[in-house]
Formats: structure tokens, C-alpha cells, sequence
């Protein structure tokens, strides 16, 4: 057998979101052929997934070796470390009322704690740091305006790559405030907030 | 002459003030983002997408097809100066335009990419006219069964024709058709997997998932890459091609207009397959091929020819049967389902305007990337000197401001970081992303035709066997799938995509 390890988590993926899929779909009424409800073609697709990562499977089992970067000890922590921390992050924020529980901030604030846990790893900058930087953006847009964000984001954007200096990030920084404010707000006109509300 | 009217009324709306602008703009973005390395089309109309909905229909479908097809003039432009393709659908223009390059022919190489371009590009805008009302009218006669099959086999060749493991990529395919089962059910009014959550109610955002796939995921990766741009070698010297080139050249530009044309229509086709397809005829076929290494001008002209028309072509089957064959296509049929218009056959009768505004765009677009791009080299190769360090920033704010501004609300911005993670997981598994997109976007049209289809029949799935289109259909996407399966034909399809890039 030469497992080949990128397959066998693909495999994983599928038949974890058909088994997933089909377990909540039990909820909605299947009906005939001839009258569908609307739990058919959802049964049909995922039953096809399940099939398919099956397949993807036992392919997986023979066709390797094709193995994914090993990842290392303080990488594998700080992923479940930011998990935790994230979920965490997101229920308490969800139960404190006031600014953290309104609308979809406990969410932002669970991604974006999580995100930044994981991103203490180097090697995890690229991915955590830009995702929390995106969430972010999120949490900060609606109090903050679009340009304390703007600058914000990019900041600690800029984190994810060691090439960049200070005034390269400031340069950065002001040539986007001034061309999102020219194209988004005094072109497009939408509607978001530009400067912070207080 | 019922076409030479349609063209007529085509070109006034393609001619308006606002419009030209609109197609100016997504040429010079088109371009632009061809040559940059780092951000290809797919990622750059779902970031452009929240821009064009101020607009009418029209124009930002005008402006989208130009970022595309800009895209194919702009990828040249580097592939021969730096052998750095800007798109895949340039990879092999790098072959033996870089060499051309070397030889101090650089500039004949861009002409000739230029031109082939534009006339492969004149050509593919008149096949689209002439197609356009031809087949919308075979179109109108299908049933829901043969729509049915017909997407179905949409959706196979798409999966067959991606890179890597085609179960993968129909796993992928029926992923997306799977995602696209959230929301509210069109017929009962049942919310499916929304966990109660009432933006899910009209089901997952196209645009976070194209942005947060393609974008998103895309600067991810481009980050995790060390940057490494080499230097232009030597100068682009005279524009002029010699006679020599120029005879040469003819035949291999008629060879990947028709090669392109026709691999743009074919579902899962595009630009790249074309460049490609092209190019392995040219190293066959052509009167040059001795030369093939050293810089023969038909490794250029052929596939840059090709690219183009294909990248048009592909058009077809959006405009008169709403079938998206890439992921571009996918794009282009979100725009216009958030436009509130739906693709289809009657897309030509209803929205005359779009269709023939389109089209006429199209060849209005091609002109203005002939002059974009020829005297105006030097400065497109001057953009290559803007850092990925600037870039990634600044297409992350885009996206975020982009998504936000769909709704005006921050649950899609939170949407887009999940799917952005999502992607980089599925490109380091090596899961396709686009027939994903596609499968998405078909899915919730192809649960609608199933249950017409299976209303008629009485149940009864016998159908799709019955009827003679649906059969038809079905029969070549078993055909492309056993066909896959077999071990000569996959090795070839594997070279050939790991050569095309």
C-alpha cells in the first residue's frame, strides 16, 4: 500500500460534509420522483459526494506516495491553540452584551482572535494573519469608518511579509485611504461609514 | 441582412459615452492584471463584480469581458519580454516568444501576438453573432430533460478537463452543486442548512465564495511563494515584423483562431486549453517546426491567436443556452443573476441590448487593446516593478470593501475569510476550486429542471434516455468519463496540462 496522504484528506473532506450533509437533510421531507420536496436533490447530491469521496479513498490507499509538508510541533499547537482560543473567544463575546454580542461581532471577534493566536507561528503567518486582517476589517469597519480600517488592516497585514518598511506600509497606507475614497465613496457612493463614530 | 442589424444596433450601444468607458476600463484592467503575475481574471472580475452593480446590465458585462480578454493581450506581453507567463493561457507563449526575445525579435513577437490576437478576436466576435441567434433557436426546443443532461455534461467535461485526478474534481464539482442546495427552497419555501441564520436564507454568496477562492486564497499562496522576477533581457526593438514573418505567420494565426474558437465553446474549454491546444498543433503542423526551441514565430502566433478567440467563444454557450464553460463564465452569470437578469436562450429576444451591446464590445474592446497595448509596451512592463508587498494589500482591502458593500453587511466579509481558508486547504490538496464555482453556480438550475423534468415524466427517469437531445448528451459525458479512465488518455491529458501549465 502506498497511502497517498493529500487524497486520503481530500477523501475525508467529502465523505465528512455528504455524511454531514445527509444527517441534516433527514430534517427536510424527500416526497416522490414525480413531486420532489426539497430534501431530494439535496439526498441525490450528497448521497453522489459520499460515493464519490469513497472512491477518493480507496484511489488514496494505492496511488501515493504523495505526502503533504510535515508539520512541525509548535505548528500543529498553536492551530489547536488557536482554535480553542477562538471558539472561546466568540461564546464569551457572544454572552457579555453591549458591542461584542451585537450582530455578527462575536463571530468577528472569535475569527479574528483565533486567526491571530495561529498566526504567532511564522510559518502560519501567510494564511492566519491575512484572514484575521480580513476579519478585521469586519469588526472595525462599522464603528471605526472605512479609512481608520483601511489603515488598520494593512498594518497589520503588512506583518505577513518580512520585505516591507515602515514607510513603505505608510506610503501603502495613504495611496489606499485615497484611492478607496475616490473610487468607493465619491464614484460608487456606497453606503459605509468613511470616519469613526463616536 | 437580419445580422448586419442586429450588429448595427449593437455597436450604438456598444458606442455610447458610458459604455466605451466601462469597456476602456476593463481592457486596461484586463491588461493590466495579464501582466502581472499573482492575480489572474478569475480573481480580478469577482473583486471588480460589487463595482459593476451601480451600472446597467450592459455595461458591466461590457467591462467584465474586457477584463478577460484584456487579460489574454496583457499575459503575452510578459511571457515573451521576461518568460513570465502573467496568465496559464500565456504559459505557452513563453516557449518560443522568450526565445524570439533572446534572438533580439521581442518586438515582432509582440506585434504578432497583438495582431493574431486582434484578428482571431474579429473573427470570434463575428462567430458569436452569427451563432448566437442560430443556436438560441435550437435551444428553445429543449425540454427540461435535455436541459438536465445538457448541464450535466457541463459540469463532466468541466471536471474532466481540470488539472489532477478527475474524481477529485467531480467530487469538487458536486461539492459546489451541494453548497448550492443552502438557502430557501425555490418551490416550498423550506430553508435548507441554514442553521437558522437569515443571511444564508438566499442561499451562500456567490461573490465570497469566488473572492475568497480565487482572491483571497490566491495572495495566501503568492505570499507563501518566494518572489522571484528576473530582469528584461536585452530591448524589445523594432515593432516590425519582416515579410518572412509576416507570410509565416499567416497560416498559424488562421490554424489557432480556428483551434481556439472551437475549444472556447466546449464546456470546460477556455483560454488556456486553447493556448495550448494550439501550440501542439503548431509544433506539429507548421512549415516552422524545425525551428520550435529557437524561437519559431508560429509558437507565438498560433496559440496567442487561439487565447483570444477562445477566450470569446467561450461566450456562446452563456449567452444563448445561460451555461457557464469556465469559471469566468460562472463569474458572468453571477453578475448577471445578482443583475436580476437570467442567462438563457431567451437572453437574445429579451435583452437585445446586452446580447448585441456585448458583442459588438467585444471587437470595439479588441481595437482599443490593439492600441493599449502595442505603443504603450514600455509602460505595461514598468508595472512589473510594483512589489507583491503592494499588491497583496491593496487587492485585500478591495475584496473586503467589495464583499462588504454587496449587502452592506459584515456577514459576508466573515463568509469570504472561511471560503479564503477553505481554498488555500483545497489548492495544497490539490481540489480543484473552478468546477466547484461552476457546480455552484449550476446546481440550484439544475435542481429546478430535474424536478420539471421528472413532473412531466410522471416520475418516470426514463426520460432522459427517451429523449433524443438528453440522450445525446448523456451518451458523450459517459464517453468523456470512460474515456478518462482509460490509462493512454489520461497520461496524455496529464502531460499535456503539466506542459500548459
Amino acid at each position: 500500500m502506498k497511502l497517498n496522504t493529500k487524497d486520503l484528506i481530500s477523501a475525508a473532506i467529502l465523505i465528512g460534509c455528504a455524511v454531514i450533509g445527509l444527517w441534516l437533510n433527514t430534517d427536510h421531507t424527500m416526497g416522490t420522483a414525480r413531486r420532489m420536496g426539497p430534501g431530494y436533490m439535496p439526498f441525490l447530491g450528497f448521497a453522489i459526494l459520499l460515493a464519490l469521496g469513497v472512491i477518493v479513498l480507496i484511489i488514496g490507499l494505492f496511488n501515493g506516495p504523495d505526502p503533504i509538508a510535515r508539520w512541525t510541533g509548535p505548528e500543529i499547537g498553536f492551530l489547536l491553540a488557536g482554535a480553542a482560543a477562538g471558539t472561546a473567544a466568540g461564546l464569551v463575546a457572544s454572552k457579555v452584551g453591549g458591542w461584542p454580542s451585537a450582530g455578527w461581532n462575536s463571530l468577528g471577534l472569535g475569527m479574528f482572535v483565533g486567526c491571530m493566536v495561529v498566526a504567532v507561528v511564522k510559518s502560519w503567518r501567510p494564511l492566519f494573519l491575512i484572514s484575521a486582517a480580513f476579519a478585521l476589517f469586519g469588526l472595525l469597519l462599522e464603528p471605526a469608518g472605512l479609512m481608520a480600517t483601511i489603515a488598520i488592516c494593512v498594518i497589520l497585514s503588512a506583518f505577513a511579509d518580512e520585505t516591507h518598511t515602515p514607510k513603505g506600509v505608510a506610503g501603502l497606507v495613504l495611496f489606499l485611504c485615497v484611492l478607496c475614497y475616490a473610487v468607493f465613496i465619491y464614484e460608487l457612493d456606497i453606503r459605509v461609514p468613511v470616519w469613526p463614530q463616536f | 441582412m437580419d445580422l448586419l442589424a442586429n450588429l448595427g444596433h449593437g455597436f450604438g450601444v456598444a458606442l455610447t459615452l458610458n459604455n466605451l468607458l466601462f469597456c476602456l476600463i476593463g481592457c486596461v484592467i484586463g491588461t493590466a492584471i495579464g501582466v502581472l503575475p499573482g492575480i489572474g481574471p478569475v480573481a480580478t472580475i469577482s473583486l471588480l463584480l460589487p463595482i459593476t452593480f451601480g451600472q446597467p446590465a450592459t455595461t458591466a458585462i461590457i467591462m467584465l469581458a474586457g477584463i478577460y480578454y484584456g487579460a489574454q493581450y496583457g499575459g503575452s506581453t510578459t511571457a515573451i519580454l521576461l518568460n513570465l507567463p502573467g496568465e496559464v493561457s500565456s504559459v505557452v507563449t513563453t516557449l518560443e516568444g522568450y526565445k524570439m526575445a533572446r534572438r533580439g525579435r521581442a518586438g515582432a513577437a509582440l506585434s504578432i501576438a497583438a495582431l493574431g490576437s486582434f484578428f482571431a478576436g474579429s473573427v470570434a466576435t463575428i462567430l458569436v453573432a452569427a451563432s448566437g441567434p442560430l443556436l438560441t433557436q435550437v435551444a428553445l426546443s429543449f425540454g427540461p430533460a435535455d436541459y438536465f443532461s445538457l448541464m450535466f455534461l457541463g459540469l463532466i467535461i468541466s471536471a474532466v478537463l481540470a488539472q489532477g485526478s478527475v474524481v477529485k474534481s467531480i467530487g469538487m464539482v458536486v461539492f459546489g452543486v451541494s453548497l448550492g442546495m443552502v438557502g430557501t427552497d425555490v418551490q416550498t419555501g423550506q430553508q435548507r442548512f441554514t442553521f437558522g441564520i437569515p443571511e444564508l436564507s438566499d442561499g451562500v454568496g456567490f461573490v465570497s465564495i469566488a473572492m475568497g477562492m480565487f482572491g483571497i486564497a490566491e495572495i495566501i499562496l503568492n505570499l507563501e511563494r518566494p518572489e522571484a522576477r528576473s530582469v528584461m533581457s536585452g530591448k524589445v526593438g523594432s515593432l516590425m515584423m519582416t515579410r518572412e514573418e509576416f507570410r509565416r505567420s499567416i497560416p498559424a494565426v488562421l490554424r489557432g483562431t480556428t483551434v481556439g474558437s472551437l475549444l472556447g465553446i466546449l464546456p470546460g474549454g477556455g483560454a488556456a486549453l486553447a493556448s495550448f491546444g494550439s501550440y501542439m498543433m503548431e509544433r506539429k503542423v507548421s512549415k516552422g517546426r524545425h525551428e520550435f526551441g529557437t524561437g519559431a514565430i508560429e509558437g507565438v502566433a498560433g496559440p496567442e491567436a487561439a487565447n483570444n478567440a477562445a477566450s470569446q467563444t467561450s461566450f456562446i454557450p452563456l449567452l444563448t443556452l445561460g451555461i457557464p464553460a469556465n469559471a469566468v463564465m460562472a463569474l458572468m452569470v453571477g453578475a448577471l443573476i445578482i443583475q436580476g437578469i437570467q442567462p438563457g436562450p431567451r437572453m437574445v429576444e429579451a435583452q437585445p441590448d446586452l446580447f448585441w451591446g456585448l458583442i459588438a464590445s467585444m471587437w470595439v474592446g479588441n481595437l482599443m487593446l490593439l492600441v493599449i497595448n502595442l505603443p504603450m509596451i514600455g509602460v505595461w512592463v514598468k508595472l512589473l516593478a510594483v512589489p507583491y508587498r503592494h499588491m497583496y494589500p491593496s487587492i485585500m482591502i478591495f475584496c473586503a470593501i467589495g464583499v462588504y458593500s454587496l449587502q452592506n453587511n459584515v456577514f459576508d466579509v466573515y463568509q469570504t475569510v472561511v471560503f479564503g481558508i477553505f481554498g488555500y486547504l483545497c489548492s495544497k490538496l490539490r481540489l480543484e476550486a473552478a468546477p466547484m464555482l461552476i457546480g455552484f453556480v449550476l446546481g440550484p438550475m439544475m435542481e429546478e429542471h430535474l424536478r420539471r423534468a421528472m413532473l412531466l415524466s410522471r416520475g418516470d427517469p426514463m426520460v432522459f434516455l427517451e429523449r433524443p437531445i438528453s440522450a445525446t448528451m448523456l451518451a458523450i459525458a459517459f464517453i468523456a468519463l470512460v474515456a478518462m479512465l482509460l490509462p493512454n488518455v489520461r497520461k496524455g491529458k496529464d502531460s499535456a496540462l503539466a506542459e500548459g501549465g
